[in-house]
């Protein structure tokens, strides 16, 4: 069963669209098969799932780290990529690391790293720029790698579950800076969670993902308004009928 | 003085206390004749050899000839090893050729090439340099494949994301993921080198350190022999400080 509720804005050009997607590994095993999936522009889209679903392998074929056996994906734009764990480049500073992208295309050193520190102190980490990874805590160096992936100025952000390792507190605060990123940039981003209170703080519209092989079950809109304050989303009227939703199609499906 | 500058010069302190323990108890020894001073000479007459030596200028010219024979043969052994080492990390019908061959060599030891290299090279410093370089080869082959090998994925990954090309992915990912490696595997083969250009010279030369040492226990003049294995120590602490100087200025993320 795949449910697509299209937004009210649909009227555009979808930013991805993803057909009938199928990708296997090397050893046979099938980790999505037959996945639907259409994204409009500047949306926040959060793709939920249990772990070993093929969400990670979905954001890894959208970047074009993996290749698909079949179907199709789309991507209206350049696309950037914050991957599952740790990622930032020991041997590059938290200003080398958030200009990576930028170095990759040949953009001018100056601008590179005026343009690297402008997001690193959007994200907070002003007077922090000359440390090594080893040097920042966790939540830091998660967010020289968001950082990294805003730098680009990619129309799409695929982000793989950039707050799994962190503390409850620390994951609130990521969140906080990151959906005030994304206010200001307005990128479209694709989500990759196994949280539903994450996926809800986060995102306007869900998609959940069966057990391998993956494909969408459902999508579901998250009816709560921008700019959305993360830390008191539980409180929102229907948030616990939202997460009932999604709790179920999670568990009936595995 | 701070705390920190405290708690390290505690350390030296410690650290010193043995070895100056150690040389009281030889002069002391030595100069109450408790062990026979024709095989162990006391360190104050070792080292006033030694300075008689340098004066004379023949303890620096053997120190010169041994160090240039270490650094050709080192060069010559590392610079290709590295090379066809992270070849052998990314391409894999290179590592698949070369592993066999290069896990049996080596285990060999290196100094019992030496009569084979001296039939192939005939003495000469062609033939110490040539072993002093294939005692390299293999350490810093292996260092540099696994270092190649164990670069983290993730980076790759992200740096295939970002559109680098195979070039820029080796550039920006593969050779600074592989550094560390490379420079502790470049320290353990300096060992090695070391060891070999003194065998080496043990056997098969007229002049360097080790032939110093090797004529000095042949004639019996026990203090020039403790003066040479005084420089090649000397030597030894000298190369290892600067390789490890190296690698801080190489890998600054790893120490500051």
């Amino acid at each position: 069963m795949t449910i697509l509720d299209r937004p009210a804005a649909a009227a555009t050009r979808p930013a991805v669209v993803i057909e009938q997607l199928a990708v296997r590994y090397g050893d046979g095993l099938t980790a999505i098969e037959g996945l639907d999936l259409e994204v409009a522009p500047g949306e926040f889209h959060a793709i939920l799932g249990p772990s070993g679903c093929g969400k990670s392998t979905l954001i890894k074929t959208l970047a074009g780290i993996l290749r698909p056996v079949a179907g199709s994906a789309w991507l209206g734009g350049a696309s950037s990529y914050v991957p599952q764990g740790a990622s930032c480049f020991p041997w590059l500073t938290a200003e080398e690391n958030a200009a990576y992208g930028l170095k990759v295309q040949r953009v001018p050193k100056a601008e590179c790293r005026q343009r690297a520190r402008a997001i690193l102190s959007e994200l907070g980490l002003a007077g922090s720029e000359r440390r090594y990874p080893h040097q920042l805590s966790e939540g830091m160096r998660q967010r020289v790698a968001i950082a990294r992936a805003f730098a680009v100025d990619a129309q799409v952000l695929l982000m793989d579950e950039p707050a799994s390792s962190l503390d409850f507190q620390t994951k609130l605060n990521l969140h906080a800076s990151l959906l005030a990123l994304w206010e200001r940039r307005r990128p479209t981003v694709l989500y990759v969670t196994h949280d539903i209170d994450e996926a809800l703080a986060l995102a306007d519209r869900v998609t959940v993902l069966s057990p391998r092989p993956g494909r969408a079950l459902a999508t579901v809109d998250v009816p709560f308004g921008r700019p959305r304050d993360s830390r008191v989303v539980r409180n929102f009227p229907g948030y616990g009928a939202l997460f009932t939703r999604l709790l179920e199609l999670i568990e009936v499906n595995q | 003085m701070n705390r920190r500058g405290l708690r390290f010069a505690g350390s030296v302190l410690l650290g010193l206390a043995l070895p100056v323990a150690i040389l009281v108890l030889w002069e002391t020894a030595a100069n109450r004749d408790w062990v026979n001073t024709l095989f162990y000479p006391a360190p104050s007459a070792v080292l006033e050899r030694s300075w008689d030596q340098l004066r004379d200028g023949g303890l620096l010219r053997d120190a010169q000839v041994t160090s240039k024979r270490l650094a050709l043969g080192f060069v010559f052994g590392a610079t290709p090893a590295m090379f066809v080492g992270l070849a052998a990390g990314l391409i894999r019908p290179i590592r698949t050729a070369l592993y066999p061959l290069a896990t049996a060599l080596y285990v060999v030891p290196r100094i019992a090439m030496l009569p084979l290299v001296l039939i192939a090279l005939s003495i000469g410093d062609p033939a110490r340099v040539f072993m002093v370089a294939f005692s390299v080869f293999f350490i810093v082959f292996f260092s540099s494949l696994a270092g190649a090998e164990q670069v983290d994925r993730t980076h790759l990954d992200v740096a295939r994301a970002f559109g680098a090309g195979r070039l820029r992915q080796i550039g920006t990912v593969l050779l600074p993921g592989a550094l560390p490696a490379l420079m502790s595997g470049l320290q353990v083969a300096m060992g090695f080198a070391l060891i070999v250009i003194i065998g080496t010279e043990f056997m098969a030369s007229n002049d360097g350190l080790g032939a110093r040492i090797w004529h000095s226990y042949q004639i019996f003049d026990f203090p020039s022999m403790y003066a040479g294995i005084m420089a090649v120590t000397v030597l030894g602490v000298l190369i290892n400080g600067a390789l490890l100087a190296i690698t801080r200025v190489l890998i600054p993320w790893r120490h500051v």
